[in-house]
């Protein structure tokens, strides 16, 4: 191994972990919050099952707006929110409230469109058996649209990855904070590129393992 | 079985349906002829309330669907099966899970699920499918499994949608004959949807002629031909008898 990441070694593990925690919790509001999200905004739409005009502008809109912040400035609009909650703005607990937020916003829209390739008639012979709507979200909806909800998650889990590499600036640290302040500020080149390389690896990892899975789950 | 009564319905501005009155008896098979955009599939999805009517009373098994809250809805509909053009069976599911989920929906008791599914699959003839996908049959086959879900509850009814519509004239000789043999065995009344004469005169009791959204005409089928109930033109019964659909005619 190069004698520079044998040096920073204990920093770059401790940075991964960070990295780990931000985009693990990210993923975990993904799944917990954005996919309910997303399955609202769906079933709200006009002809859906839940057709509700208000309540799909409302999410829209909010989606749409969440999106539409440039992530840094979202971080620091946030807070005073994410000191609500965390009781601290900065760390990398804290750090994971406003990723968790682009998180459910990013997913959302992503299972709001796979749930938008189910066949309308599938939605209907579930609707003609009796299927309560749970039943047609369950039953219908998620087996049918399962490997697009796995590579959506997988292009969110990219960019929660990416959005992490900024966390810095409140001290929420990972390996994109490392490369800023190590290699770019402290002039240690090498050290960013072996950063990138890790993020790189990381990012195959995750691309090949989520394609990998929703070929496998994928019987259509 | 089955009544509409002074049924209508529109979207956005086109009337699709013009106050129907409609009688089915129990145990008939009963078809639904027009051309295109006449209201026939409209008039079909009504009598399980997937196009909730505008006005009017829909009445199928003794039970006004119309009146019910969504939950009974739900419950009624369980005894009301129905087959689609396009069969919409889940891709993702396999033969044997497709069936089985509409025995889930109507929590039928667990330990009898596996030997009903496959009961309905031996009688649909695909026994030897339950592992496979939607993907790796053809098209009478795909049928045939939604023929079998739609059977697995014991429904009352069944709804066909244009049921032959996307396969071949063998393939659909060989679906008539199951529906055939699904009335005759079990009594369930049959409504099917058609544009092809052949479909109807071939399996039918009784059909029901549609144009733009009214009832044209409704006549006995004898295994002769066609006899005229109503007084209607005598051209139109001469088109009835005559072969091909009536798109063309």
């Amino acid at each position: 191994m190069p004698d520079i990441l044998v040096q920073y070694e204990a920093e770059i593990w401790a940075s991964i972990g960070k990295t780990f925690v931000m985009v693990g919790v990210s993923i975990l509001a993904a799944i917990l919050l954005g996919l309910p999200v997303g399955t609202l905004l769906f079933l709200c739409r006009k002809g859906q099952k839940l057709e509700n005009r208000i309540v799909f502008s409302i999410l829209n809109l909010l989606v749409n707006i969440i999106r539409s912040f440039p992530f840094l400035l979202l971080v620091v609009f946030l807070i005073p929110f994410t000191r609500l909650i965390i009781g601290t703005a900065i760390g990398t607990a804290a750090a994971t409230v406003p990723l968790s937020i682009i998180a459910i916003a990013h997913y959302s829209r992503l299972v709001e469109q796979s749930l938008l390739d189910v066949p309308k008639g599938v939605m209907e012979a579930a609707i003609s058996m009796g299927a309560s709507v749970k039943e047609i979200i369950f039953k219908f909806l998620y087996v049918e649209a399962r490997s697009g909800l796995v590579l959506g998650l997988t292009t969110s889990i990219i960019s929660f990855i990416s959005y992490s590499t900024i966390m810095g600036v409140v001290g929420g640290g990972g390996i994109g904070d490392f490369a800023i302040r190590y290699g770019y500020q402290q002039f240690k080149t090498e050290l960013m590129i072996y950063m990138i390389i890790i993020m790189v690896i990381l990012v195959q990892l995750i691309q090949f393992t989520g394609t990998t899975v929703s070929r496998m789950i994928d019987k259509r | 079985m089955i009544k509409l009564h002074n049924v209508s319905k529109s979207f956005s501005r086109f009337q699709a349906i013009k106050s129907i009155l409609l009688t089915i008896n129990k145990g008939e098979i009963h078809g639904i002829i027009g051309a295109s955009g006449a209201g026939k599939s409209t008039l079909l999805r009504l009598m399980n309330l997937l196009e909730v009517p505008d006005e009017g009373e829909v009445e199928v098994n003794g039970q006004k669907l119309t009146n019910l809250s969504s939950k009974e809805l739900r419950q009624a509909r369980k005894s009301i099966g129905m087959i689609f053009q396009h069969f919409n069976l889940v891709a993702n599911k396999t033969v044997y899970e497709n069936v089985a989920v509409s025995l889930e929906l109507a929590n039928f008791p667990k330990k009898e699920r596996r030997s009903r599914v496959l009961e309905c699959l031996q009688f649909v003839g695909l026994e030897s499918f339950v592992e496979k996908y939607p993907a790796q049959l053809s098209g009478g086959q795909k049928q045939r499994v939604a023929i079998a879900r739609a059977l697995a509850n014991n429904p009352e009814v069944l709804l066909c949608d244009e049921p032959t519509s996307s396969l071949d004239p063998n393939t659909t000789a060989e679906i008539l004959g199951v529906l055939d043999n699904i009335n005759k065995s079990f009594g369930v009344t049959i409504v099917i949807v058609s544009h092809e004469m052949e479909v109807i005169k071939s399996i039918c009791n009784r059909v029901t002629v549609m144009a733009a959204g009214e009832i044209y005409d409704t006549a006995l089928i004898e295994p002769k031909g066609i006899q005229n109930l109503d007084n209607s033109p005598r051209y139109f019964i001469e088109q009835l008898t005559k072969d091909g659909d009536l798109d063309h005619a």
